[in-house]
């Protein structure tokens, strides 16, 4: 799987906006939107606040991880434990990626929390090589991941 | 009216039971079936009644949308979401397809012992394009080389070109509905497979969980 075809999972994730403008419903083929109503925040998916975002109609909130002492805590927790920690989002990595690019004046302290996401994806590949070097080695039949 | 569209509830006929998806879940169930199809080693069952449907879908939409009022930026929105779901539809058909090339030959032979009540893997179309590909290849290859050799050494044995799916191959898979006790690798050792846990192992042990959706590939 490509890098493009990962960030096309991580867009079904939904975020909260802000929108700036009103609208009624959108009936999408994945389901329904809305309605819109300046400045009252609701859950859209990621590759729709994206777009809204680059036209300049939305806010995006930050999610409830994507702050420094929250990403700290994890950082933390993943250092201390032999094994892997839960992540807030399957997607966490994509998520930052996509939201920092475009919305990083919505998040505050972006760049810190950029150099958290990453510290923490070394952390884990490091494990995962680690892990997965034994496993081999070992001759295993089957592993549980993550 | 343009906004009714995803209201439609689509009769998919499953076997014997007529079952009525939204278009939602159809959505879902066809993505699930994209990302199988990616990461097995062999051919999976033919979804076409999800294709078709969502093919249906998108055509609904883009009547919609050349219903709407210009400039409606809805429309924009739209959009992007019939190239989302048109990517997915052509990337699961391109896999499939890619399969079906890879083994041609394997397939045409099974789909010759098939028993007439079970299921083919190959929808029509990729079944009369797996004949004429192996066909295509087949004269090209005698065009190209075998004509020019001794006579005694012009025939191909297909046991010796027949490329049969690596079925040990190794996959990661997410359990999904249920903990799965008693999965029987090989009758040499039975494992327990947790609920919502992530597991990497062989495919040949776990490909008839696949088929119930017990679990997903990743």
């Amino acid at each position: 799987m490509d890098s493009a075809e990962v960030e096309f999972l991580a867009e079904k994730e939904t975020v909260t906006i802000i929108p700036n403008f009103s609208q009624g419903k959108i009936y999408l083929i994945g389901g329904e939107v809305g309605p819109f109503t300046g400045s009252l925040p609701l859950e859209v998916p990621l590759w729709l606040a994206v777009n809204l975002k680059q036209r300049q109609k939305c806010r995006i909130t930050p999610t409830d991880w994507m702050n420094v002492d929250k990403l700290e805590e994890i950082k933390r927790g993943e250092i201390e434990s032999k094994y892997f920690t839960e992540m807030p989002s399957k997607h966490y990595m994509e998520m930052a990626q996509i939201l920092l690019n475009c919305a990083a004046n919505d998040i505050p302290n972006a760049d810190q929390v950029r150099t958290l996401i990453k510290d923490i994806w070394d952390l884990r590949l490091a494990k995962l090589r680690s892990s997965i070097d034994i496993f081999i080695g070992s001759d295993g039949t089957h592993a549980m991941v993550g | 009216m343009a906004e009714s569209s995803a209201s439609i509830e689509h009769v998919i006929s499953d076997d014997s039971d007529m079952e009525h998806m939204t278009a939602a879940e159809v959505l879902a169930k066809l993505e699930e079936a994209w990302l199988n199809e990616k990461f097995a080693p062999e051919l999976l069952e033919c979804r076409t009644e999800l294709v078709e449907c969502m093919l249906d879908q998108i055509a609904e939409m883009n009547k919609n949308i050349e219903k709407a009022k210009k400039g409606d930026f809805r429309v924009t929105i739209h959009r992007i979401e019939i190239d989302r779901v048109r990517y997915v539809l052509s990337s699961y058909l391109r896999e499939r397809l890619q399969k079906v090339e890879k083994f041609a030959e394997h397939l045409i032979e099974e789909e010759g012992k098939r028993l007439p009540d079970t299921a083919s893997k190959l929808s029509p179309e990729e079944l009369q394009y797996a004949i004429e590909y192996h066909k295509s290849i087949d004269a090209h290859f005698k065009q190209v080389a075998l004509r020019h050799m001794p006579p005694n050494l012009q025939s191909v044995d297909t046991k010796d070109t027949l490329v049969k799916p690596n079925l040990d191959h190794f996959v990661f898979l997410r359990v999904n509905e249920r903990t799965l006790d008693d999965v029987d690798i090989d009758g040499i050792e039975t494992l327990t497979l947790d609920n919502h846990s992530q597991y990497v192992m062989r495919y040949r042990p776990i490909a008839h969980l696949l088929e119930n959706n017990a679990v997903s590939l990743i």
